[in-house]
């Protein structure tokens, strides 16, 4: 037989020797990057570790539950998927660092080629950002091809890690395109502002104010990103989370979900978060997690950011369920034995999305960050660690975050303060634990003030009985859960990430 | 064993009452001056008939001249012996020549010690008479013959013995004890007969095989009522491991021949089906790569995939041979690896035409129960749970004296279900162009509600002589199956049965289907209502399988054919998973989906190979073969996806929002070329050598490795025959040893793994593009190498004939996909990770030892009793892996969580249990405090610490810490043997068949035993057996206390979960009645059996859960023996008839 008759390529399925031919192609080539990488992190585990364990949200379901009492141990199925799809996004990212330089044609213009590399980059610095906040030391794996023989791979110290994602930012601040957000849905990919938002925040969780602040100033003096219902008029905090606004102005860079597309595609978070399945139209909306009475007393008195992101009995959403004329909470609503349902991420059946959604896939876009953040970030910048300021580079942006809540404005802003705004702002945005986690500074190995924070949390439910009284849950924590196990199978493979960690060679 | 089957199979032919002279083969022959041998090897190379004669008979001097065309062969034979003192017999296809020499007066000597004359009839297991048969007086010389009709007279001494001999039929002696009328029965001897073999690429006959082959006939399944051949072949063939992996009806079978090869990839065996090659991979890993049945979403580790031979219909299966060694399987080079099973379908005869017909009905029943709590015991448990989670006590149990037995699920799920199985064939030949046609329907309802299987199968095999040197035939099947399948293993329909509240009823008080109560919160750990679980969400599949294969002979010379073949394989599926909208307590679903997938793959061959055969002066036999053949599949697939239906009735794409409609394709294609040669040579019967070599190049790897050789020997010394053993022939006869070596290939592996696809992803940004498989561009052939050495004999008469085999195979550079850690490649592929690359790597070892023992036990006219004993042994061992690699995992998810199950290390077998060992529960607060800290919880009466009651596990690596380390090992899945015995009797017209079936040593990992008895959860029922956990006033208990979540080290796997996977099975019990012949004169009916028979009537096992044979999860090598819900076996009595008309 000739040798064509040997040569059978995937007939569905293009290949790495007849990719990165054309402008289209390099740039469809990251989009995969803003999506299903990110499906096991952002269905349950993300919410697991940073809105559970941060005492925000409560749960009775099994495979879950053991994060909100701090007894997860590395067998638990939601610590794996965690660990898995942050390295997916590290090891897609990486198959374009490393395979785009090689393979790219030519005649492709050298700054779609570099905006496609500060993509990855941008995407696997993420990535890292989440893994080192999670675990502490990990492995970095910048080409996995290297390690194929031999994967058994010591683990990298934190503070090589941070170095390891400034690094990345930078290369993305350097090379991603600059642009001005107008709220198109094009303008998914992440820019260079949206790496410059990020060194901001990995800056301050190193508490380099100096460098926090130079970053964060760098995008407010851009432009580039706008709040909603402060700089944008006519939209609020609510509009934020619903589908037809994905990429709106404010989002500085988030997870591009296709609603109704296959599992693994499409943002599964309703399915859990819907407290029933007349909110989702599509079978799923388990009310698997709810809001801690913690969360729920936190709330200042008319923070409007309260029913954007927890459903109280009694209140009425005419956005979701439009074809029954909205939908109105009953007022036996009762999930995880609280009746502050999940609000945020909700965003009712396919209809109500432009026909777009199935069960576990709906459209609307995970933010990684928001300008709102921005704006926090820039505040707590400038305090710098002290115990208060009323220095206008504080209390602008702070005020101008609490002004769209419907608060009124402070007038001096302490790191209280700004943990309060950052957990009601972001809440159910995966972001609380990891304040804790830095609250008692940069890479330490004890946190008193985080662990009398969390020792106090309400964590319980009220009762059913009459009068109704709360049947309380809380749990004294040691500075040893202030960092989940490695998944069993992965120490097992290797057991040298349970060795101490060895520096990085950069 | 094959002395059995023949004498089954003749008294089947004798019922049946089809003469052996209506046979013949439509012989063409133009022979001038030929010798009489010449002629008969003529006749043997045209038809399938062999000859049995001494030559001593046939002087050399004698030359005849024949001229015929297609006339039956008695034709011929008459011709040739008509001035000849011979006379002969037909038998099958064996026909036995003897000199026929009429009783002389001189033959008669008279004896001084002769007192009566002995007369009598000699006659064959038909009736018949049978001339020539030399009868003897023991220890003297006197002796005569049977005259034509098979009558003797013969003086002898009172006391005397007489000898009875014939050649092709055993001998037999007879205690004359003063009788002066002896009339006898002489039965076939068997192994004289010549018994056919398929050794792949032609046939040899069983006495000459050199390697290591099990056969397996129509006669020795034909009553067994399983639907599909692999599930018969179970402790009929020594050297095979089979396990149902699941009882639902079409499911999947892991049939592995001599033991595991593979970690990644398949270990099912090549099936070759009339010429055929059809993987028995249910997963189809080496193409598409998908199973035709889909599972909803979110299943992960269930049986998914179905059995590619549930397609073919048993009823028109001649015979199985299994080649277990790879001298025997090296002709089928790269695919061999895992051993080939050549099923051998019916063809038709030349002779009158038969009809026939075979069918059975009969009802399958549960045969076991698994004893869960009774209401009472589930309120009590509830109020435990309620108590751990901190929340109030449930009013509605507070009560129990107002608590019935509650709702016993698993008497809703399971029911008593029908199967009945029908077929027609007609066969027959005329002129030199037989058929056989026959239809079959097949229904298996499921034991579990909502399951079933149904197949119609059509088969035509015809064959033409068309001249004398071109024969030409078809092979032509065509199948379709249709299947309901209902979610099986977690999370599915046995499972939530097991686990579901016996306070919930199934359906409420209006008639719609119940659920866990949406109001109460802790409800959220109850289950989906397992009834409407399986009556509403349908998975149906239907398949359609055209398997054929056209075939002509060329004769060029009398030694020298070739023989072309072109053969096909063409499925095409359809599966539609259809989940409705409905409200089951807290279970909601209010927009129906629909998932429709569209499959076809084809697949082809063409072969064409050379046979040349002679014999050189008499003693070297020369059989040379040499072919090439190509082959290619091609397959494909779409499947659709809408949601949105307005109706539950009418499921069609069209009828889901156009809005949310989703589509996908798969596609692939893939080819091979091959060149094989085989040499055969034998000397004086004595001393045989087989060499084969086969060069296969395939499309699976990269262009530089696409070649493989595969080279194997085997020889065989038949001891028997030699001078110096001819003393002990009368205790041990047909000794024969045989080695054999061989080096066999395996490319069972998915395409395309030389390369790095970028698979594109459906984004929020539109089409994106993933890295899909790390590339190992030197990928190459898995290499197999196996030793053989077997020996045959048979003692006393051939009372007993035993084979037995022992071997070492050994898989090097196996395939094998890299188990690299998440921190490399990430998540699922679907989920965006990259699939770890394939490696050749390591070694893996399997050891055993086959034995096959047949014997007669009682061998009288009326009354007969045959045992055959099937017995295989094997031992598996992990030699080498890569390096870095330690072990490899298996995982299983188990409620939601995934439990790491099996690993794989080096000295270990293949996917042995692997966890923690209980020392006990903690009890006292000095345990607590003494006892090394488990799994970082420290002391403390909360979900999150360790406390009384909980389980304390052993510090095996004394580092007074409890952790992922001190898991060892905690058995092997694997049996350190199977076997099976049949005993077969025959009183005169009824027969009575009992099939043991047993397996000893393996291990089960029941992680029902997790689910069923954590008590970690509310609103989900436990064995009964747990009710009396650990509590302070009941310490005296190996039962831990309740506990919270489902990831609780209570749970984890340890040694609390493992059980043995001995048993013992009384798999079949077949009683037979074979109406009388005199009584079905007058209806024209040439044969009726009349049979019922109980299949899987009783396991004798210690097993806690339904039935200890598990099986493999998706046939997976590290998956094997963990129960996770199986879908039970059931136990099937069945009326059946077979008419012959």
């Amino acid at each position: 037989c000739k040798k064509d008759f040997f040569n059978r390529p995937p007939a569905d399925t293009l290949t790495l020797d007849n990719f990165y031919q054309t402008t289209d192609q390099v740039q469809a080539g990251t989009n995969a990057l803003y999506n299903s990488p990110w499906f096991d992190w952002n269905n349950k585990a993300s919410w697991s570790i940073a809105e559970m364990m941060g005492g925000n949200a409560r749960t009775y379901s099994p495979d879950v539950i053991n994060f909100s009492n701090f007894s997860v141990t590395g067998d638990n199925i939601q610590l794996s998927a965690a660990w898995n799809a942050l390295y997916s996004v590290v090891a897609q990212s990486n198959g374009v660092i490393n395979n785009l330089p090689t393979h790219v044609a030519k005649t492709i213009p050298a700054a779609v080629v570099n905006n496609a590399l500060g993509e990855a980059h941008f995407m696997r610095a993420v990535a890292y950002f989440y893994l080192v906040r999670t675990w502490g030391n990990v492995p970095i794996i910048t080409n996995s091809l290297d390690y194929v023989n031999n994967y058994q791979v010591n683990t990298n110290p934190v503070t090589d890690i941070y170095k390891f994602i400034l690094n990345d930012l930078q290369f993305a601040e350097a090379n991603c395109t600059a642009m001005i957000r107008n709220g198109s849905k094009t303008q998914g990919h992440v820019s260079s502002g949206s790496a410059s938002a990020f060194l901001a925040k990995v800056y301050l969780y190193m508490r380099d104010y100096a460098n926090a602040r130079t970053e964060a100033e760098k995008v407010i003096n851009s432009g580039e990103f706008k709040l909603y219902g402060v700089d944008i008029a006519g939209k609020t905090y609510a509009d934020l989370f619903k589908t037809a606004n994905n990429n709106n102005e404010e989002s500085v860079a988030a997870l591009q979900w296709q609603g109704g597309s296959a599992y693994g595609h499409g943002n599964s978070q309703q399915a859990f978060f819907a407290f029933t399945s007349q909110i989702t139209g599509t079978g799923d909306g388990y009310g698997s997690v709810a809001g801690s009475i913690d969360l729920t007393s936190s709330y200042e008195a008319g923070d409007l950011r309260r029913k954007p992101t927890l459903m109280y009995p009694g209140d009425v959403y005419p956005e979701i369920d439009q074809a029954h004329g909205g939908f109105t909470v009953p007022s036996n609503a009762i999930s995880q034995g609280t009746s502050a349902l999940l609000k945020k991420y909700v965003v009712g059946t396919p209809a109500d999305n432009g026909g777009l959604g199935a069960a576990f896939s709906t459209g609307v876009n995970t933010y990684l960050m928001r300008y709102a953040e921005v704006l926090l970030i820039e505040a707590e910048a400038v305090l710098a660690g002290k115990a208060s300021t009323t220095d206008p580079a504080a209390l602008g942006p702070v005020n101008k975050v609490r002004q769209r809540a419907g608060l009124s404005p402070l007038t001096t802003v302490t790191q209280d303060n700004i943990m309060h705004e950052r957990r009601i702002e972001l809440a159910m945005e995966c972001d609380y634990w990891f304040d804790l986690g830095r609250l008692d500074g940069f890479n330490v190995t004890s946190h008193p003030k985080a662990i009398a924070i969390i020792d106090n949390q309400e964590r319980g439910i009220y009762s059913t009985t009459t009068p109704v009284v709360v049947w309380s849950q809380k749990y004294n924590i040691s500075d040893a859960n202030f960092l989940l196990p490695y998944p069993t199978t992965e120490s097992t493979l290797n057991p040298k990430l349970l060795q101490a960690p060895v520096p990085y060679h950069f | 064993l094959i002395a059995m089957k023949l004498i089954v199979l003749l008294m089947i032919v004798s019922l049946s009452r089809v003469s052996a002279e209506g046979f013949g083969q439509g012989i063409t022959i133009h022979e001038k001056s030929a010798s009489i041998p010449a002629i008969l090897h003529n006749i043997e190379k045209q038809s399938k008939y062999n000859f049995f004669y001494e030559k001593a008979d046939f002087p050399t001097s004698l030359k005849i001249t024949v001229h015929f065309d297609h006339v039956p062969v008695e034709t011929v034979l008459d011709e040739c012996f008509k001035n000849q003192p011979v006379t002969y017999r037909i038998f099958q296809q064996t026909i036995v020549i003897k000199k026929s020499v009429a009783p002389k007066p001189e033959d008669i000597v008279s004896s001084p010690d002769t007192t009566i004359t002995v007369v009598g009839l000699v006659q064959d297991e038909k009736g018949r008479g049978l001339p020539g048969v030399s009868v003897t007086v023991k220890n003297s010389k006197y002796s005569v013959n049977t005259d034509i009709n098979g009558r003797y007279h013969i003086p002898a001494p009172t006391n005397g013995i007489l000898i009875f001999t014939f050649v092709g039929m055993q001998k037999q002696e007879v205690a004359i004890a003063g009788k002066t009328t002896i009339n006898i029965t002489l039965n076939l001897a068997t192994e004289e007969l010549g018994d056919v073999v398929v050794i792949g690429y032609g046939t040899q006959k069983r006495r000459d095989i050199n390697g290591a082959i099990s056969s397996v006939k129509a006669i020795d399944i034909a009553t067994i009522p399983q639907p599909s051949v692999d599930q018969l072949l179970q402790g009929k063939a020594a050297g095979l491991s089979i396990t149902q992996n699941s009882g639902a009806p079409g499911s999947n079978t892991s049939v592995r021949v001599r033991g595991v090869t593979s970690l990644s990839g398949t270990n099912e065996p090549l099936y070759v089906i009339d010429g055929v090659p059809i993987s028995g991979d249910a997963n189809n890993s080496s193409t598409s790569g998908r199973s035709p049945l889909q599972t909803a979403a979110g299943y992960t580790y269930t049986q998914s995939s179905v059995s590619p031979l549930a397609m073919i219909n048993p009823n028109d299966i001649e015979s199985i041979d299994v080649l277990k060694d790879a001298s025997a399987t090296a002709i089928y080079g790269n695919r061999a690896s895992n051993g080939v099973i050549i099923i051998t379908t019916k063809r038709g005869k030349n002779g009158n035409a038969k009809i026939n017909y075979n069918g059975y009905a009969g009802q399958q029943q549960v045969s076991k129960y698994i004893h869960m709590m009774d209401l009472k015991q589930y309120a009590r448990l509830q109020d435990v749970m309620s108590d751990i989670f901190g929340v109030g006590r449930r009013p509605d149990l507070a009560d129990s004296s107002l608590l019935g037995a509650g709702t016993d699920w698993q008497r809703l799920v399971l029911r008593k279900a029908l199967q009945q199985s029908h077929q027609l064939s007609v066969s027959g030949g005329k002129d030199g162009m037989n058929y056989y046609v026959s239809g079959g329907m097949l229904q298996q309802d499921g034991i579990v509600i909502g399951s079933g299987f149904k197949r119609y199968s059509f088969r035509s095999n015809l064959d033409a002589q068309v001249k004398e040197w071109f024969k030409l035939g078809l092979t032509l099947a065509g199948n379709r199956t249709a299947e309901d399948v209902v979610q099986g293993d977690n999370n599915g329909i046995i499972y939530n049965a097991l686990l579901q509240a016996p306070d919930l009823t199934a359906y409420n008080a209006d008639g719609s289907y119940s659920g866990p109560p949406a109001s109460d919160p802790l409800s959220v750990t109850g289950v989906i209502n397992p009834v409407a679980q399986a009556k509403q969400i349908t998975n149906h599949l239907n398949r359609s399988n055209l398997n054929t294969n056209l075939y002509n002979d060329i004769r060029f010379t009398r030694d020298l054919t070739l023989r072309s073949e072109l053969g096909g394989d063409f499925n095409f599926s359809d599966n539609n998973l259809f989940t409705p909208s409905y409200t089951w307590g807290r279970f909601v679903n209010t927009n129906a989906s629909l998932n429709e997938r569209s499959q076809q793959s084809t697949y082809g061959i063409w072969k064409e190979y050379l046979t040349y055969q002679h014999t050189f002066a008499g003693k070297h036999i020369l059989t040379a073969l040499a072919g090439h053949e190509v082959q290619q599949a091609n397959w494909r697939g779409t499947q659709g996806f809408r949601q949105g239906f307005y109706s539950n009735t009418v499921q069609s794409l069209n009828l889901g929002q156009a809005t949310t409609a989703t589509n996908d394709e798969y596609k692939g294609s893939q080819s091979q070329e091959s060149f094989y040669a085989r040499v055969i040579y034998n000397y004086s019967n004595r001393y045989s050598f087989t060499a084969t070599i086969r060069k296969d190049k395939s499309s699976k790897f990269a262009p530089e490795h696409q070649i493989g050789y595969f080279p194997a020997f085997a020889a065989s010394w038949k001891l028997s025959d030699e001078a110096f053993m001819q003393n002990i022939k009368t205790v041990a006869d047909n000794i024969k040893i045989r080695l054999g070596y061989g080096q066999v290939g395996n490319q069972e592996i998915p395409n395309y793994l030389y390369g790095s696809p970028l698979n594109a992803s459906v984004t929020g940004l539109g089409t994106g593009f993933l890295l899909n498989q790390i590339a190992n561009p030197n990928l190459k052939w898995q290499t197999s190498i196996q030793y053989n050495a077997g020996l045959d004999f048979s003692l006393f008469n051939r009372r007993v004939d035993a084979t037995v085999d022992v071997y070492k195979k050994t898989s090097r550079n196996f395939l094998f996909q890299l188990p690299l850690p998440a921190y490399l490649v990430g998540d699922f592929t679907y989920l965006g990770g990259i699939n770890p690359p394939y490696v050749n790597l390591g070694r893996v070892e399997n050891q055993g030892i086959d034995i096959t023992l047949n014997t007669h036990n009682i061998v009288s006219e009326k009354v007969k009793w045959n045992t055959s004993i099937i017995f295989s042994h094997y031992n598996n061992t992990v030699k080498e892996l890569g390096t870095g690699l330690d072990e490899l995992i298996g995982k299983v998810t188990n409620g939601f969580l995934d439990v790491a199950a099996t690993r794989t290390v080096v000295g270990g077998p293949i996917g042995e249990f692997y966890g923690y060992r209980v020392k006990g529960l903690f009890k006292t607060d000095d345990q607590l405090s003494n006892a090394p800290q488990q799994f970082n919880r420290p002391v403390g009466n909360n979900s999150a610490g360790t406390w009384l009651g909980d389980v304390q596990y052993q510090d095996l690596d004394n580092n007074k810490v409890i952790d992922a380390k001190d898991r060892v090992a905690l058995g092997s899945p694997n049996p350190k043997f199977t076997y099976g015995i049949t005993n077969n009797f025959t009183f005169g017209d009824f027969d009575l068949s009992i099939f043991l079936y047993g397996s000893y040593g393996a291990k089960i990992l029941n992680l029902l035993d997790r689910t069923l008895g954590g008590l970690a959860g509310p609103y989900q029922n436990q064995y009964a057996s747990v009710a009396g956990y650990w509590t302070p006033t009941n310490p005296n208990t190996d039962i831990p206390a309740p506990k919270v979540g489902t990831d609780n080290p209570n749970i984890f796997v340890s040694d609390r979960f493992i059980h043995s996977g001995s048993y013992l099975r009384i798999q079949n019990i077949n009683l037979g009645w074979n109406v009388p012949a005199r009584w079905l004169h007058r209806a024209k009916i040439g044969g009726l059996k009349i049979y019922s028979s109980v299949q899987n009537l009783h396991t004798f096992t210690s097993y806690n859960g339904y039935d200890p044979e598990i099986g493999a999860s998706n046939q997976s090598a590290i998956l094997t023996n963990i129960d996770n819900g199986r879908y039970p076996l059931a136990r099937t009595i069945t009326v059946g008839m077979n008419v012959q008309l």
